[in-house]
Formats: structure tokens, sequence, C-alpha cells
């Protein structure tokens, strides 16, 4: 009652409103779709979906490409964001924008691009040839590494940015009071500097992991319907098969991982900051 | 007071420029072994550069770094053995206060058994034994700097150096630590070199202090001597109380001059052409009021300041320059504004600096 007087709870009202027609809802009818049959409630659709080995190849393929997009954003996105929070302003500036500027561009132009990009006589391609780490020109498109490299392009900046956005608030007088105390600048970096960032990485590992976990466009572009996803394997359900009860059962099931996941890094990053 | 035979820390020449302006130019300190050194000068005089350039986190343009005898001018820092208490502090956030003591020792792949000692010590030095497991995050601002100053004291480093340590926390806190800060280091015999811009904390805690003035070193002294004999006119009024008289010297003779200034003829010791223009100053405690000194003239009392154990009395000449007296000796009680009263004081106690050509 008290809280309901407080005018400031009432700036979160249209958020709540909305979240809950939009999202809340939806979501509830998903979960009662899943867990209901002809007789009442049922755990069946589950017990089916698990028996059948093909979904577990589909959910071996949807965390397998999740994790390789995740891990390569991170390898890239790292070193990317220490550079861009210790860049002059003028340079920040222009790799901010580089950044930022193709998220106005939608993932579908984006995934037609990396068509292109992926073909047998795409750049990638041609690139590798050229270096002499291929012998002949070969096709990247409908690949499972031509869709780790297409999605991590696109999902790098949900990792660069959390990460930019701390290394920048760490005080350069830490790692200078370390180097006073006789720590190299490796044994700085793994003992002060890393551990600080830490934050930032599970910001970005939750974004884009949960991100390309759930992605629909991409898979569907560059790899097709011979590598089937949570997400597409949904898709098609409701949109081809026609089959509700199979679609609300692989969207909670995808639900579940990608929570699972993101609590779990959380809870492992909050480990790893407080020990030492 | 501790005479620099040898010295254990030797800065030479030391130059630093950023783009066209020059904070540090050519400055030398040589500092004993076990010497507690106070810089002392205004903000922005390169304090903070000269004191980085020491621990190796900023590289002099020319000049050279020796340390116990050896040329440490290109070490890296972590490779001088130079301790640093940052005036922020710079303490680990996401380590405990023990931890961050810990932090060099481990650093410098002490054995374990050696860490703990030393951690254990340390806090207790700095009483923080109670803290020890407390997050640095949830300590108090006093408390803070003794963690940085244990953090820093645990690796026993040749040198510590501290930047405005005491800035950050109010008077009476300051007081206090300054007292224990000084205790410890004198019992473990560190070499330090304290930054500040206050003058009582370098009169009160230093062997010597070197007064510096934008990128220079201007006198390099024991705190009484700074005191009584500044060498320049920058250091006089930096350095305690003091007003300062503009002159023309009218004579000369042997090592006294004769100044004629707004209270009238007076006499220092020194040697100046007739003509000069110079300014005098005489240290308001030095000055006597009604006495059978070396000379006397009337003054106009202006205000008066009772202080409890003294009075502060200001005099003002015609032509606006100021005196300032400060006496406990006033057998009349404090006079009233306006009374002349006549003051005096030994030659020797005149300052005379030649005026700035402006
Ligand atoms: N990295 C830098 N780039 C450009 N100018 C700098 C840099 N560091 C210091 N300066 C300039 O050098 C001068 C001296 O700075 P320094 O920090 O040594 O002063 P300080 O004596 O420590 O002053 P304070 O008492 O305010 O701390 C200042 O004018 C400052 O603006
Ligand atoms: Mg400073």
């Amino acid at each position: 009652m008290k809280a309901l007087r407080d005018p400031v709870v009432l700036l979160a009202a249209p958020a709540v409103l909305y979240l809950t027609l939009l999202y809340a809802l939806p979501l509830g009818w998903l979960l009662a779709k899943s867990f209901s049959g002809p007789a009442g409630l049922t755990l069946q659709p589950y017990t089916e979906f698990f028996g059948d080995p093909f979904n577990w190849r589909v959910i071996g393929n949807t965390l397998g490409s999740a994790l390789w997009v995740t891990v390569v954003c991170l390898a890239i996105g790292y070193p990317a964001g220490f550079a861009l929070a210790r860049a002059g302003t003028a340079m920040q500036i222009a790799m901010l924008v580089a950044i930022i500027l193709p998220l106005s561009v939608g993932v579908v132009v984006k995934a037609f691009a990396w068509q292109i990009v992926l073909r047998r006589d795409g750049v990638v391609s041609q690139f590798l040839v050229a270096l002499g780490i291929w012998d002949e020109p070969q096709r990247l498109l409908f690949t499972e590494a031509g869709l780790v490299l297409g999605a991590a392009n696109i999902f790098l900046p949900f990792m660069i940015l959390p990460i930019y956005s701390v290394v920048k608030l760490i005080d350069p007088r830490l790692s200078e009071a370390g180097a006073t105390l006789g720590a190299t600048p490796s044994y700085r970096f793994v003992r002060i500097t890393f551990p600080l960032t830490l934050p930032g990485v599970v910001s970005g590992v939750a974004f884009v992991f949960s991100m390309s976990v759930s992605m629909y466009v991409i898979p569907s572009l560059l790899i097709g319907d011979r590598f089937q996803t949570l997400s597409t394997l949904t898709g098609r359900s409701f949109l081809f098969m026609r089959n509700e009860q199979l679609g609300s059962t692989t969207a909670v099931i995808l639900l579940a991982l990608a929570i699972a996941v993101v609590v779990a890094s959380s809870w492992l990053a909050r480990r790893l900051g407080s020990t030492e | 007071m501790i005479m620099a035979h040898s010295s254990f820390l030797d800065v030479s020449g030391a130059e630093k420029s950023f783009g066209a302006v020059t904070v540090l130019g050519g400055v030398d300190l040589r500092v004993a072994q076990g010497e507690f050194v106070s810089l002392l000068g205004p903000s922005g005089c390169g304090k903070t550069t000269l004191l980085r350039a020491v621990a190796g986190l900023l590289g002099l343009d020319r000049g050279t770094v020796k340390l116990d005898g050896e040329d440490i001018t290109a070490k890296p820092p972590h490779r001088r053995d130079v301790g640093v208490v940052f005036q922020n502090y710079a303490l680990f956030p996401h380590l405990t206060v023990a931890e961050n003591v810990a932090f060099g020792l481990k650093a410098r792949r002490r054995a374990a058994a050696e860490t703990r000692e030393a951690v254990t010590q340390f806090l207790e030095l700095v009483h923080l034994s109670a803290l020890a497991d407390r997050s640095v995050r949830a300590l108090s601002g006093g408390q803070q700097q003794r963690v940085a100053v244990a953090r820093a004291l645990a690796v026993r480093p040749k040198l510590l150096l501290l930047d405005e340590p005491f800035s950050a926390l109010d008077r009476k806190l300051r007081e206090t630590m300054q007292i224990d800060l000084r205790r410890l280091l004198r019992e473990l015999g560190t070499t330090s070199v304290f930054v500040t811009h206050d003058q009582d904390e370098a009169l009160t805690m230093s062997d010597r202090i070197a007064v510096m003035n934008r990128g220079a070193i201007e006198q390099f002294d024991a705190p009484e001597a700074i005191y009584r004999r500044p060498a320049t006119a920058f250091a006089l009024e930096f350095v305690g109380l003091s007003t300062m008289l503009a002159g023309t010297v009218t004579a000369q003779d042997g090592t006294t001059v004769a100044v004629d200034t707004a209270f009238g003829p007076l006499r220092a010791h020194g040697n100046f052409v007739p003509g000069a223009k110079v300014l005098l100053a005489v240290r308001p405690e030095r000055i006597k009021v009604e006495p059978a000194g070396d000379f006397a003239f009337a003054a106009r009392l202006r205000d008066a300041v009772f202080q409890g154990s003294k009075v502060q009395l200001h005099f003002e000449a015609a032509e606006g320059d100021r005196l300032m007296v400060e006496t406990a000796d006033l057998p009349h009680g404090v006079p009233a504004p306006g009374t002349e009263l006549k003051l005096g004081w030994a030659v020797a106690d005149t300052l005379i600096y030649p005026a700035p050509a402006s």
C-alpha cells in the first residue's frame, strides 16, 4: 500500500504494463500449453521430446553453435574492448561509431551479406587461398564454421560494449600500485585488471550467449534446414507443422537453457571475483 | 638531523616537460639512508611528477635517478624496490584488507609462511588486525590510508614515497596519523620522501624539507633552518607566517644595509648596492613590542587579534604596507586599535631578498 503511494513507483508502471501484456501473458500461455495434454496437466510433451535422439542433436546444435559464437566474440571482443577504452578521444569516437553503426543495419540484411562473403568465390575463401592456407576455393556457406563466423560478427558489439565500459572505469593507478609493489605486467593483468573486468565479461557473455542460443534468421540464411536448432525447430513447429504443443515445449526448453547458462555464468564470475 | 654524507637516493638534473610546459626544470635531490624528506610546494609545482619519476611510473626527459648506489633511471617500476602510497590510496577494490597487504609479497613469490607473518605484523603495526578480512570498500578514509601504508611497507622497500597521504582526512585524524606514521617509519628505518603542500605537516614530520616552486627546489634544509633563514622570498612566504615590506637600499656599510621602507629606515644583514629594490620580512614572533633592541620605531596599531596563548597585532603604515607581530608578552593587556606602539627586533632577524623584477 505504501509502495503504491510512492510516486516513483508509478514511473515503472508503463514498463510493467507493457511487459505484462506483451511478454508475461504470452509466456504464461506458452508454459501452460507445453504442460497441458488432452487429460489436463502432463509431462508427456517433454518425455516425448527427450525420448527422440534427433531432438538431442537439436539441443547439441543449439548449445554448440551458441558456445562457439560466444567464445569467438569473447576472444575478439575482450582485446577490442580494451583497445577502445584506452584509445585517444578521437580514435575512441571513430571506433565507437564503427561498432554501433552496424547495429542499425537489420539482421536479415547482414545475414544476406554474409551469404555472399561465405560463398566459394567469396572474400573469405579467396583470402585463405591467397594466404596459401587453402589449396583451392571452398564454400563456407551452409557450414557450421560459416554460421559461427557470421553470427559472431553480428553479435560482436554486444561483447565489446560491456567490456569497454568496465575497462574505462578501472583506475589506472591500481596497475601502477601493483607495479610499485613488485608485480610484473602479466601478474598485474591476471591479479588486478582481469578480475576487475569480470563483470563486463559476464554481461557480454550473457548477452551474446542468450542472443545466439535463440537466433533464428542467421542459421536459416547461413546454414539452412540441415542444421536444426531449438529456435528454428520452434519456428517450424508453429509455422509449417502447425504443432503448437511441440513449439511450446521447445520454446520452454530453450528458455530454461538460456536462463541456466546466464545464471551459472554470473554465479561463476562472482566466485572468481571473490577468491584471491 | 641526519647529514647526507653518502646519498641513498640521488636524483640529478631531472627534467620533464609535457608538450610545451616544463614541469621539472633540472631538479637535484639527495636523500640519506633512513631520512624523512618532505617535498613542500604549491599545487602544480611538480611534486607528484618528481615522485612518479622516482618510482619509475613516468620517464624523465633528462637526468638520472640512483638508489643505493645503483642507477635505476631505465628500470621499470616493478624492479625498483620503491614503494608508493598514492594520494587516493589506490587499494585493490576486489581484495580484502589482508589480501591487499599480501599483494606485493605474493607478487615477489615469497614463501607462504613468510607472507602470512608479514601481513600479520604490518596489520598490527597500523592497528588493523581486527579488519583483516574486511573488503577495503567497507573502510573509512583513515583506515584505507593505513592499509595503503601497510601494503607499501610489507615488502620492505628500499624507499617509500608518499603523495599527500593525509589530504583526504580531517584535521584531528590527520594529526594523530602524522605522529603514528612518523614513529612507524623511524622504527623501521625506512627512507621516505613525502609530498605535501601543508607547511605544518612538513615542519613537524621532516628531517629535511625541500621547498619546491615551479619545477625547481628553492631550498633544501632542516625545518628550523628553513623557518629561520628562508633562502628565497618564495620559501619565506610558503613556510610560516610573515608580512613583507618593499624597500629601497639607501646605504651599505660592511655586511649591513640600510633600507628605506613605509615604516621608516630599517637595517638588515646583506649585500646590496644602494638603490637596489628589496623585500624585507621579520617573523612575527621575533618582533618585540616596546623593546630595548637594536633599533625601534613607532607604528600605529590597526587591529589586535586575541588568540589565547598569544596576541596577533597588525600594524599599518601610511602607504598601506603591513607588519604583523605575534607576542605573548603584553604587560598592559591588549592595546586598543589606533594606539602608537614602539616595535623593534635584532638586525639579524631582518630577512632581506631582492625584489622580483616586475
Ligand atoms: N600527464 C600530464 N600531461 C600534461 N600535463 C601534466 C601531466 N601531469 C602533470 N601535468 C602538469 O604538470 C604540472 C605539475 O603537476 P604535478 O601533478 O606534478 O603537480 P603537484 O605539485 O603534484 O600538484 P598538486 O599539489 O596539485 O598535486 C601541472 O601543471 C600539471 O597540469
Ligand atoms: Mg600532486
